[in-house]
């Protein structure tokens, strides 16, 4: 018995070897999403994980990248920064992918990018945010402040003659971050900012802010508050008080004011993604979901087209590097593009991305009508140290 | 103009939310830290009237009776084994509002619901334009107010609960059956605490933390008001022209801070607050 079981004992291992060699040549290319499948962004990371699954899915039907498998590996971060610092430490250290591709919050980025460093991962954030964060490993492909304000000041001055501005928010980094911008690109276009008020991010009692809007009268309004319940407070108070100035809502997205109703009527919103852009790559997009995800299908967002076309973006960048070295793929990924539902992007701009932008109406029946797209809005120089 | 209006609505509302806590807070001097979590639950009544298209009036009923049920098996479960011991009641209640913000999370969804409000618009009052609903709110405060007044000091039922309030043993002395008081005044400061939820959905959103952002003005309130109605409405009155005023020509970012700053610098300065006159 014995020498039959030493003989198959080296068979396994030489089965075992084998196969450990051969999946080593087809190893997987590990695409990281860290997502908020907890806490606050738990209402859109559903959304991000669907595109992701769609894109991975497309590109493996069509052969992979460099004819390799492309496997996700989602974690939840919970939506916060300790959240976060776990979950890329698993990505990067543990399940050791070669890109992470993926929305945070402005402070869970923040705990993030020292992990990028460390592990020398590119990275290519989803999300919009205030602007100016720099990392040599990091692309943004998702609108800042420079692009998300003027299509909504530029509508308003030229559109509604507006001359005086409101400016209102919540007390913390995006909405001081925003309206300072704002209050900024306004005065640089000759207009005036004839009040600028900010309510405590949990605080739902708008009352004197809006009687000052009332007794100020401006030409147009224009708000950066936190998303959620902050958000729909203003909007429900402002409704309430009657106020007939054209409103702009820096904060709100498609799918919140669909829900919103009628108090969302007539608000202005200036997006990269909306859901009704009439481009065959958006049309063709929207109909892959459905295909895909039928009645489970989360509507596509500003958030999860980004994602989509983030994953492409990394697969252009790969293929042109020829190979995953990050360090080629960080330098190739700023000359790539790729024609998505959001148009053409391309990571070019000082790291980050000139995009289309919409302006769109809220409808009564909850949709919402563009009214004008701006193409190739510039972000600026975001980061002018990186190369 | 607009300033008074904005008073007047900002007392109100306070008034309307704090009024469920105060009552329970009265009568058996337990501080029912579920009270954040009850205006939720009254905000997520409307909600399901607005789901089954039901008349948005309807709202208010049935967050009343919502929170009387519930607040019926609360104190029989949870509160009643506690009333010797009311620090471990607040850990209790606050347990409990931690319990039942999930279970809304379970059945609702964390994300920010919509609710028809049972008038729109605006109402035109000395010649100024202003929110219906807001205006609308007055005379319901003041009646909520006329009802609980009348209730305490009009009733049987009043009598018997300012006995247990004044001296609970003596009280059972005469007969009175104080269990029963208390189980009726708890559900009853419930039922208010959801009808506040329901009140209030026309200006806040709802969503699961949505009566959190009320519980601490007003615990304040009630701390600082002692335990009459009277009294309550006084607070209400003084600190919600407090933080109007320093909303509007301070800053709203210092508003926030505005009742609860008062409310220490009050009871420092005079620690029975505005009970007793």
């Amino acid at each position: 018995m014995k020498p039959i079981g030493q003989f198959s004992k080296t068979l396994v291992i030489a089965a075992a070897s084998a196969l450990v060699f051969h999946a080593h040549a087809a190893d997987p290319i590990k695409i990281g999403v860290a997502v908020g499948l907890s806490g606050a962004n738990s209402t859109v990371a559903p959304a991000v994980v669907q595109s992701s699954q769609l894109a991975v899915d497309e590109i493996n039907a069509a052969g992979g990248i460099l004819g390799r498998k492309v496997q996700l590996e989602i974690v939840d971060d919970a939506s916060g920064a300790v959240g976060a610092q776990k979950a890329y430490d698993t990505l990067v250290f543990q399940k050791k992918v070669n890109t992470v591709i993926a929305m945070e919050t402005s402070a869970a980025r923040n705990a993030a990018l020292p992990i990028i460093t460390r592990g020398k991962v590119p990275y290519i954030y989803t999300s919009f945010y205030e602007g100016r964060s720099c990392n040599q490993w990091m692309y943004v492909n998702a609108w800042v402040p420079e692009q998300q304000v003027a299509p909504v000041v530029d509508y308003f001055s030229k559109s509604k003659n507006a001359k005086t501005f409101f400016l209102v928010g919540n007390d913390y980094a995006f909405g001081r971050g925003m309206l300072e911008f704002t209050k900024k690109y306004i005065e640089t276009k000759g207009g005036k900012v004839v009040g600028e008020e900010y309510l405590p991010i949990d605080g739902s009692d708008w009352t004197s802010i809006v009687s000052k809007i009332r007794s100020v009268k401006p030409d147009a309004l224009i708000s950066a508050t936190a998303g959620g319940a902050p958000n729909v407070s203003l909007a429900k108070q402002l409704k309430g008080a009657g106020l007939g100035v054209p409103y702009g809502n820096l904060a709100i997205d498609e799918g919140t004011a669909k829900t919103m109703g009628d108090v969302a009527t007539g608000m202005y919103l200036s997006a990269s993604y909306l859901g009704n852009i009439d481009t065959p790559e958006n049309n063709k997009f929207k109909d892959s979901m459905k295909t895909k995800f039928g009645a489970d299908l989360k509507t596509p967002n500003e958030l999860s087209v980004p994602q989509y076309e983030g994953i492409y973006l990394y697969k252009a960048a790969v293929e042109k590097a020829g190979s995953v070295d990050p360090v080629k793929v960080i330098k190739a990924l700023g000359e790539v593009s790729f024609n998505g539902p959001r148009g053409v992007v391309q990571m070019n701009k000082s790291r980050h991305t000139p995009l289309s932008m919409r302006l769109g109406e809220v409808q009564a029946d909850g949709t919402i009508k563009i009214l004008e797209t701006f193409t190739k809005v510039d972000p600026g120089e975001q980061c002018p140290n990186i190369k | 103009m607009i300033l008074f209006l904005d008073i007047l609505t900002t007392v109100a509302i306070l008034f309307v939310v704090t009024a469920g806590l105060m009552m329970i807070f009265g009568v058996m001097k337990i501080v029912n830290f579920a009270h954040g979590a009850l205006l939720t639950v009254g905000g997520y009544a409307a909600y399901v009237v607005t789901q089954l298209k039901l008349d948005p009036w309807l709202s208010w009923p049935l967050a009343l009776v919502t929170g009387m049920l519930a607040g019926m098996v609360v104190e029989s479960l949870i509160v009643r084994p506690l009333y010797k011991r009311p620090l471990d009641a607040i850990l209790a209640t606050w347990g409990l509002g931690i319990v039942m913000g999930q279970l809304i999370v379970i059945a609702f969804g964390r994300e920010v619901q919509f609710v028809d409000a049972p008038i729109k618009g605006t109402w035109s009052i000395f010649g100024v334009d202003y929110s219906a609903y807001r205006l609308l709110l007055i005379p319901v405060a003041c009646g909520l107010w006329a009802t609980m007044t009348g209730l305490l000091n009009g009733t049987r039922f009043g009598v018997k609960t300012r006995a247990v309030i004044m001296n609970e043993d003596l009280a059972r002395g005469l007969g009175i059956h104080s269990g029963r008081i208390r189980f009726i005044t708890f559900s009853f400061g419930t039922g208010l605490g959801t009808l506040a939820g329901a009140l209030i959905t026309p200006l806040s959103s709802v969503d699961p933390n949505m009566g959190l952002n009320w519980l601490v003005s007003a615990f304040m309130l009630v701390m600082v008001s002692g335990h009459s109605m009277a009294s309550l409405l006084v607070t209400c009155l003084v600190f919600g022209t407090f933080q109007v005023l320093v909303n509007t020509f301070v800053s709203p970012v210092l508003g926030g801070l505005a009742i609860a700053v008062l409310a220490a610098f009050t009871l420092r300065m005079r620690p029975k607050g505005f009970a007793n006159g």
